[in-house]
């Protein structure tokens, strides 16, 4: 290939993907499309009640029925020694703040049973399992399956179940709230309030949703008697944490455990962690001696995978005369379903509390409790979307209750560039950024001066414009160690094995860009290897804004030290000074004679002698294992316009600009992508998505797509998206994270134009989800 | 999904002798609602007789002053029907909303009407045209067709074969969406027919039904401003986490007059969304 045909796809172009022909032709392979000889199916048996003791199950009926080859039970798993379901509830790196109960006492942690013990504490979690022959039979098997309940009081509300004399989840604990902490300075705070020119109030929920992956959860596990161990066909953004915590439950040693993750399609949060059924057939793999499987249908999805947001806000901003924020304070409760799983969303949220702004007090009361519903966990962007909803609000709502001006407030407000790196109240740092070029340039694209005239010529047709901003800010940490293992083959072809699983962005391709920009190779020689423990020894999954950004730091390790060793290589090959010896354009070129030889042909010329020096004898082979809790911010701002049918409450978006900095874009097209699907996830929590739990039954009412409404393609325009790219000082190759910056501002901006729409009716405000009906009370009711 | 016998005849009468020889047996049209019911062992039947392969039950014809529709025509077929296009756009407009194009291309007016779910669109088509049922033992007046939540006036053996839809003076259309399912939150079929202005409400109520009151404001007055001082009760309307009561109420007079306003237009519902 040509030198300028390989620069047109390595960074910064929008190189087609690679996998794409692979999965539209259905060459794909998801976790069940694995098949192994002899596998039976497993079927989940799950409560449907909110809160119950188990009083006793009944397993012989289901025992008896021919084809049924195991009924198992939660005390079943005991018996056998298995563990509970690890968790790292404030994530696998050092926390970005520290979080303390503020009496001083433990933060309660649940145990996470993967079939439930004695009592069920949410509609749908599992009791018993049934392995059959055939998927119908185990499900006529599960039919059979009699479990007795003393039905108890629940609880799913966030607020309900904080409250003293709620039904109480965990008789270990004395209350439902696990976590409750302070942060800032409530006394500096107070004052400020006492004598603030203008106080903005705002009480809103941030409602939990669920991920609705494409690909459902699946797992294929077989159990080797002869060697003990165990290989595990599953769903995950990352193989080694799924092998170790399995590990832990089944009480062996890691190596004992091989995690194999094939093609994935969809993450967002809800299968970055060891899920129950993965457990339960690992588990009942053994118990039977054959291999097992188990796919979740949708119905099951949406009662048991672990779902998002969930967020109680109560918060207030004081306001000078002319309009400078001066202090922030308010309560968060996160709503943690029925097991401890992860505070992070609360954590992650608060501690960006005052977004990209200049607010120099803060006082914060968090809270995180249990209720009678599935556990929640990190949800594309952990904790961010939910608070910079809430900032963007309480700004537009200062200018609604006192006058300003919503885009003078943000500009005033916004940090300049002058003052980073900047560190937040929280005591969080930012790295560096142009906060507030992006604002200008989404209302530059979003033809935001032109709104005027948009909106008198809706009038004309009964319908009521609106336009809103929202900047944001996000935490890229996550999970801090990557490892990548670099190998130029002499056949031609790079290989690299790292720990991230691609689960939907592309990263055969974007991966292969960086090999291709670094060490001039055509991307087709560039091998991706990935998702499979008997290969990939460490490494961190696709979450946290961190796949790009890790990885990018990992590969720019190895390709320097594989150029060292090149060049090394290529001076003990001429005989000469290893300093006369250059990389350049994909050969190494000994400047004395201008004599070269390209990457892959030393590659094969390593071969053909065996007298390399001990730091050589590996080839042009390299591995970076690294461990950096530094975040970059990802940061940018969006602008969304809508139009209503005030008589119906129903609403089209008429336009979206998106304005992201990435820090660098190693493909536009795929952070395109990510942009579009982020963006439509953000709206889709906007105005529809809602796992809807009856206050009295404890029900789920949205059990299926027929009731959990997700946007489809016809519900959006065209999106204006303009990629930012202002390097990220905190590591050295510059990306920021690109997979949630859709989604962070979405949220905020649309219900920002909502409101704005209808003002003209005095609406201050509308919950999310933003539906007709709700829309409707507000013009009638205000 | 439990086992069940299945059958797939090509021959009316073939399928009528099936259905006879066991009590728990079922048709199958489109199979867009009773698979999935099946699937999620919701519905349990002892056999299945398809008549997807019966092609007497297939087919648009004009006769007289009716358009003819056999029963287990597709949705999509009627949507993108010249002839119900020209003759009742309205009727061509509600086939091209119902789902989505997987379902409009498996399912079928027969089944739809069948089933007689309480948010289904085809059921306002049938009462708010004043259509008639057509089965292999009688014609059926829509008026007396829609009974209950899923029950019509069918006996268990009796088959669908077309419907009789008397061609309007004018007609509309118009449905307010459930985000999710794209069933009718509210959905609303005006139609200036042979019998009378009919007004027929889908997604409110247990099934579909006409507004009488409305029916005799717009025989005086048919115009879109007819019903401005109109309101329907929220009483024994549906409540569900997509709209409540009061919202579809409120609903009602937006879309009943939207629905005029397109019945009204040169090219009804094709021109306008």
């Amino acid at each position: 290939m040509k030198e300028s045909a390989i620069k047109k796809i390595g960074i910064g172009a929008s190189t087609p993907r690679k996998e794409d022909y692979r999965l539209l032709t259905g060459q794909g392979q998801f976790s069940d499309d694995f098949y192994l000889e002899g596998q039976v199916y497993a079927i989940m048996v799950r409560s449907p009640h909110p809160h119950a003791k188990i009083v006793s199950i009944n397993t012989l009926l289901a025992k008896n029925l021919p084809g049924v080859l195991a009924v198992l039970i939660g005390q079943d798993m005991m018996d056998d020694g298995l563990k509970n379901i690890p968790h790292t509830p404030f994530g696998l790196g050092t926390a970005d703040i520290s979080i303390e109960n503020k009496d001083g006492t433990p933060i309660r942690i649940s145990p996470h049973y993967s079939i439930a013990l004695e009592r069920v504490r949410y509609v749908g979690e599992v009791v018993a399992v049934v392995v059959a022959n055939s998927v119908e039979i185990a499900k006529d098997g599960a039919e059979l399956v009699e479990v007795e309940y003393d039905i108890l009081q629940s609880v799913t509300n966030t607020r309900e179940a904080a409250e003293p004399n709620a039904p109480l989840l965990w008789d270990q604990f004395d209350s439902n709230v696990c976590l409750d902490a302070v942060l800032g300075d409530s006394i500096k705070a107070a004052q400020i309030f006492d004598h603030a020119e203008y106080v903005v109030k705002f009480d809103t929920v941030v409602q939990r949703v669920t991920a609705v992956p494409m690909e459902p959860r699946s797992t294929l596990a077989k159990y080797d008697p002869n060697t003990s161990k165990y290989i595990v066909y599953t769903c995950s953004s990352g193989a080694v944490r799924v092998k170790n915590d399995l590990a832990i439950v089944l009480g062996v040693p890691p190596d004992y455990v091989r995690v194999v993750i094939g093609d994935v399609g969809g993450h967002f949060g809800a299968r970055g962690m060891l899920d129950a059924e993965c457990v339960i057939v690992t588990w009942a793999a053994r118990k039977t001696g054959r291999p097992v499987k188990w796919t979740s249908d949708r119905s099951e999805g949406f009662l048991s995978d672990y779902q998002g947001r969930d967020l109680t806000v109560s918060v207030e901003l004081a306001i000078d005369n002319v309009g400078n924020f001066l202090a922030m304070r308010g309560k968060n409760i996160s709503n943690l379903g029925a097991y401890t799983v992860s505070f992070q969303p609360l954590q992650k949220g608060v501690e960006i509390m005052t977004s990209l702004y200049q607010i120099p007090i803060v006082d914060f009361h968090v809270q995180a409790v249990i209720s009678n519903t599935p556990p929640t966990r990190p949800y594309r962007s952990a904790g961010r979307p939910e608070v910079m909803y809430v900032m963007e609000r309480l700004i537009d709502l200062a200018a609604f209750d006192y006058g300003f001006d919503r885009v003078d407030l943000r500009r005033r407000n916004l940090i300049p560039p002058e003052k980073l790196p900047f560190k937040n109240p929280f005591g969080m740092i930012y790295d560096n950024g142009r906060y507030q070029e992006a604002m200008d340039l989404a209302l530059r694209l979003s033809d935001w001066d032109n709104f005027e005239k948009r909106r008198q010529e809706a009038v004309t047709r009964g319908k009521c414009l609106g336009i809103g901003v929202s900047n944001y800010i996000d935490t890229g940490t996550g999970a801090p160690r990557e490892r990548a293992e670099i190998k130029v083959q002499a056949d031609g072809n790079v290989d690299v094995i790292i720990g991230t699983v691609s689960t939907g962005q592309g990263h055969e391709t974007s991966f292969a860009q960086l090999l291709t920009e670094w060490l001039n190779v055509p991307i087709d020689n560039v091998r991706i290897l990935t998702g499979d423990t008997a290969f990939v020894k460490v490494g961190g999954g696709t979450h946290s804004g961190r796949g790009m950004r890790m990885a990018s730091i990992v590969i720019w390790n190895c390709v320097q030290e594989i150029i060292d060793k090149g060049r090394k290589i290529t001076s003990l090959i001429i005989n000469c000074n290893l300093e006369d010896v250059i990389f350049e354009d994909g050969r190494f070129i000994y400047k004395e004679t201008e004599q070269s030889i390209s990457l892959f042909e030393l590659a094969a010329a390593f071969e053909l002698r065996k007298d390399w020096p001990n730091d050589l004898k590996e080839g042009l082979f390299s591995i970076s294992d690294i461990t950096n809790n530094t975040p970059a911010f990802s940061y940018g701002s969006h602008v969304c316009e809508v139009e209503i049918d005030p008589d119906l409450g129903t609403l089209i978006i008429s336009g979206y600009t998106a304005v992201d900095d990435v820090g660098l874009a190693i493909n536009p097209m795929i952070v395109d992508g990510q942009t579009h699907g982020g963006i439509v996830q953000g709206v889709g929590q906007a105005l529809m998505e809602q796992c809807f739990y009856d206050s009295v039954t404890g029900q789920l009412l949205s059990g299926s797509l027929m009731d959990y409404a997700i946007p489809r393609a016809d519900s959006f325009p065209f999106f204006s998206t303009a990629i930012s790219e202002v390097a990220s000082t905190s590591h050295p190759i510059g990306v920021r994270p690109g997979g949630e910056g859709g989604t962070t501002p979405a949220l905020g901006v649309v219900i920002n134009a909502i409101t704005h729409a209808l003002s003209g009716y005095g609406v201050r405000h509308v919950e999310m989800p933003a539906t007709p009906e709700r829309i409707v009370k507000a013009i009638y009711r205000k | 999904m439990y086992k069940f016998d299945f059958f797939k005849p090509d021959d009316l009468h073939e399928a009528e002798r099936i259905v006879a020889t066991n009590a728990e047996y079922k048709f199958l049209a489109g199979g867009m609602s009773l698979v999935p019911s099946l699937k999620m062992r919701l519905s349990k039947v002892a056999g299945l007789v398809d008549l997807g392969d019966i092609d007497s039950l297939k087919g648009i014809r004009l006769e007289d002053n009716n358009l003819i529709i056999g029963a287990m025509t597709s949705h999509e077929t009627v949507a993108s029907s010249e002839l119900v296009k020209t003759a009742i756009p309205a009727l061509s407009w509600l086939a091209g909303g119902i789902g989505d194009p997987m379902v409009r291309n498996r399912g079928t007016i027969g089944g739809s009407i069948a089933n007689a779910d309480p948010a289904a669109d085809y059921p306002a088509g049938v009462l708010g045209l004043k259509a008639s049922v057509i089965t292999n033992k009688r014609e059926i007046d829509a008026d007396d067709f829609f009974v209950g939540l899923y029950q019509t006036a069918l006996y268990s053996e009796e088959i669908i074969t077309a419907i009789r839809f008397p061609i309007p003076e004018c007609a509309g259309y118009v449905k307010l969406r459930n985000p999710a399912s794209r069933f009718a939150v509210i959905a609303i079929m005006v139609a200036k027919t042979f019998d009378g202005v009919r007004v027929a409400l889908t997604g409110a109520g247990s099934h579909v039904y006409r507004i009488s009151e409305a029916e005799a404001i717009l025989t005086k007055n048919f115009s879109p401003t007819a019903l401005n001082s109109f309101y329907i009760s929220s009483e024994e309307l549906n409540s569900d986490i997509h709209a409540s009561a009061e919202y579809r109420a409120h609903c009602f007079k937006s879309i009943a007059s939207r629905a005029i306003l397109i019945s009204l237009s040169e090219t009804g519902n094709q021109k306008l969304s």
